[in-house]
């Protein structure tokens, strides 16, 4: 239980206060800490297509709007476009002539919307050359574009110009380093004019957005004809394409499929990467990859306990190391932390033996010698044993869920790159300790 | 439960190893898949010609006790019940398909060239509309201006492999049954 569908009742304490479950996390080597997604920053590899796997550099991607120029996902559904070959029919001037020719269309395989419904032309090449439908504000965009770049380079230019100034005052450069005919010089040259002072920027002139008087009247198709939803488009098709618009189904054409990021996460403070991909977005695998749980003893809850307030019960949780050598853990109380329920953690060593992938498949595992306290270890498999620990409710826990805190201790062997060069077995060993949080549910409702 | 009696059309296809119970007519070149169920309870199913019935597809004529008179299921042609669809409608018309998991009450009604989606479920008392595409989680409708293709090579297709691989049922039998009638 608790493992892969309730992996919220176990929490760990990563940095600034944040619980999440191990699974959520990620573990700096060089802090040695736990980090969660919101603590790393997040790093723009390279844009994807999702269909296509083309890999594009965030510069390009910006140039092509964060779309695949060659991939289309239906406007209907949003699934992706297949292309589809289908005969040509026959030319009607030349009845005689076969019809050998191959025309394509794209179609979707969910909905069976194709490029037919919005009187597209079948293309005589598979890919590319499809006609995008013409923008007619893109003109009055791109000027609105223009006006605005030359309003930022003139803020900018004001910006340098105030360094600049503040400088002047305080340090007379130009008196000190003969720098006042340099700037003469560099009024008169128009290469570099952009920098004088005194030239006031041009802005070019744009037509302002005028408010229309005349409205259009409304037609008497819309009181006349009875609405027909089949053929009406839903609030979702109309907003994925914002410069259109369509009411109809008839007016839907194909989009363009957006484009993917691929993400590498640093630790914020020591600036070392967690997670990096491979630079080929069809690579699953990692170059780093530092999820926590391959780096931290995972806790489980065993079972749902029976808990009643004033009651001491026993709850069952597992351990597992996920290192490759052996671990022994140590469980102790987290002083500062505020809980309802007092608790009874077991006082001796949990050793556990190194992970081994292989155990799993071997009947006749090799008993290991571990000189278990009954009272404490429940059970024990290859590298993974459960334990007892002793739960009493407060009656502060009444209506609420008993979440029990407490700090786990083990050494964790980090394999340091400057230890490495010279022998690459070589680690040094460090003491660690991580808070857990485990939520043991609600309180029996029947022993109320 | 009426006594088992299936006519076969020339050429239709059926195998052995489907659940077909009452009175159930197979058009001519029909093919009718493995642990396909056809189950004639409140009267007769009459399913036309080239329909495409796959696997684990139900079409029921279910017993209402509302309505004790006799019902009759009348499917067109061209029709496709894909794999693990489930029918319960009285009239189907021609060229429709019903996808994977889609799920049709008694009360609907299908024309032509219509289309329900996998896992749309329809059970409203209506008529679906020529050529209407439902499809989606929220079983979103729309109008196609044609009709689907027609599974033609499909069929031809099973027509030559499915004899090699399953056991049909023999035309002998449609013969005895009709003989009986």
């Amino acid at each position: 239980m608790a493992t892969y569908v309730d992996f919220d009742r176990v929490q760990y304490m990563a940095d600034l206060g944040v619980k999440a479950p191990l699974c959520r996390l990620h573990f700096c080597r060089h802090c040695m800490k736990l980090r969660s997604t919101d603590c790393v920053s997040h790093e723009i590899d390279s844009h994807y297509c999702p269909h296509c796997f083309e890999n594009m550099s965030p510069a390009e991607a910006k140039l092509k709007k964060n779309k695949c120029a060659s991939c289309f996902e239906c406007p209907s559904c949003f699934h992706t476009l297949s292309t589809r070959a289908t005969g040509a029919p026959n030319p009607g001037d030349d009845p005689s002539r076969p019809a050998g020719r191959k025309v394509y269309y794209m179609g979707c395989g969910f909905c069976r919307w194709t490029t037919k419904v919005a009187g597209i032309p079948n293309q005589t090449v598979g890919s590319g050359a499809w006609s995008e439908k013409e923008n007619t504000n893109s003109e009055r965009i791109n000027t609105l574009m223009e006006y605005f770049q030359q309003l930022a380079a003139i803020e900018k230019q004001e910006k340098d110009k105030k360094k600049f100034i503040r400088r002047k005052s305080f340090i007379p450069f130009s008196e000190k380093f003969g720098l006042s005919s340099t700037r003469k010089r560099a009024s008169i040259n128009p290469g570099l004019s952009s920098l004088s002072l005194k030239e006031n920027p041009k802005v070019m002139d744009i037509e302002p957005a005028e408010a229309s008087e005349q409205i259009e009247e409304l037609s008497d198709e819309f009181i006349k004809n009875p609405l027909k939803l089949n053929e009406m488009t839903t609030l979702k098709q109309r907003l994925a394409t914002p410069h259109f618009q369509p009411n109809f189904f008839s007016e839907l054409y194909p989009r363009h499929k957006n484009l993917l990021t691929q993400r590498s996460l640093r630790c914020k403070e020591c600036e070392h990467n967690v997670i990096k991909p491979e630079f080929n977005p069809c690579s699953i695998k990692y170059r780093i990859q530092l999820v926590a749980i391959y780096h931290v003893p995972e806790i489980r809850l065993f079972s749902q306990p029976n808990l009643e307030i004033g009651k001491e019960t026993q709850v069952i949780l597992t351990l597992l190391n996920p290192f490759d050598y052996a671990v022994t853990v140590t469980v102790h109380e987290l002083k500062e932390a505020v809980f309802n329920a007092e608790l009874s953690l077991p006082e001796c060593d949990l050793s556990l033996p190194a992970r081994d992938e292989t155990a799993e498949f071997d009947d006749c595992a090799a008993n290991q010698d571990f000189q278990d306290d009954p009272s404490v270890v429940t059970f024990r498999k290859s590298n993974k044993l459960g334990f007892f620990i002793k739960v009493t409710p407060k009656p502060s826990a009444a209506g609420a869920k008993v979440v029990i805190p407490f700090q786990i201790r083990y050494n964790y062997r980090n394999m340091t790159a400057s230890s490495a060069l010279t022998d690459p077995t070589a680690y040094e060993t460090v003491s660690l300790q991580q808070s857990v949080f485990v939520d043991l549910g609600d309180l029996n409702s029947t022993a109320a | 439960m009426t006594k088992p009696s299936i006519k076969l059309g020339p050429g239709a296809l059926v195998c052995l190893d489907c659940d077909i119970q009452g009175d159930v007519t197979i058009g001519a070149r029909s093919i009718v898949h493995p642990k396909a169920r056809i189950i004639a309870d409140a009267g007769p199913i009459i399913i036309g010609e080239n329909n495409l019935i796959e696997e684990r597809a139900e079409i029921y004529n279910r017993k209402i006790d509302e309505t004790p008179n006799q019902t009759v299921v009348i499917i067109g042609n061209s029709n496709l019940f894909e794999v693990g669809c489930y029918s319960e409608a009285l009239k189907i018309g021609d060229n429709n398909i019903i996808e994977s998991k889609a799920r049709l009450g008694r009360e609907t009604e299908l024309t032509n060239g219509c289309v329900v989606g996998a896992g749309c479920s329809i059970f409203n008392r209506e008529v679906l509309q020529e050529n209407l595409i439902i499809s989606g989680s929220n079983c979103e409708r729309r109008v196609q201006f044609d009709r689907p293709q027609p599974q033609s090579l499909q069929l031809d297709f099973l027509h030559k492999m499915l004899p090699n691989y399953h056991y049909i049922r023999k035309k002998k039998e449609r013969d005895t049954q009709s003989l009986k009638n």
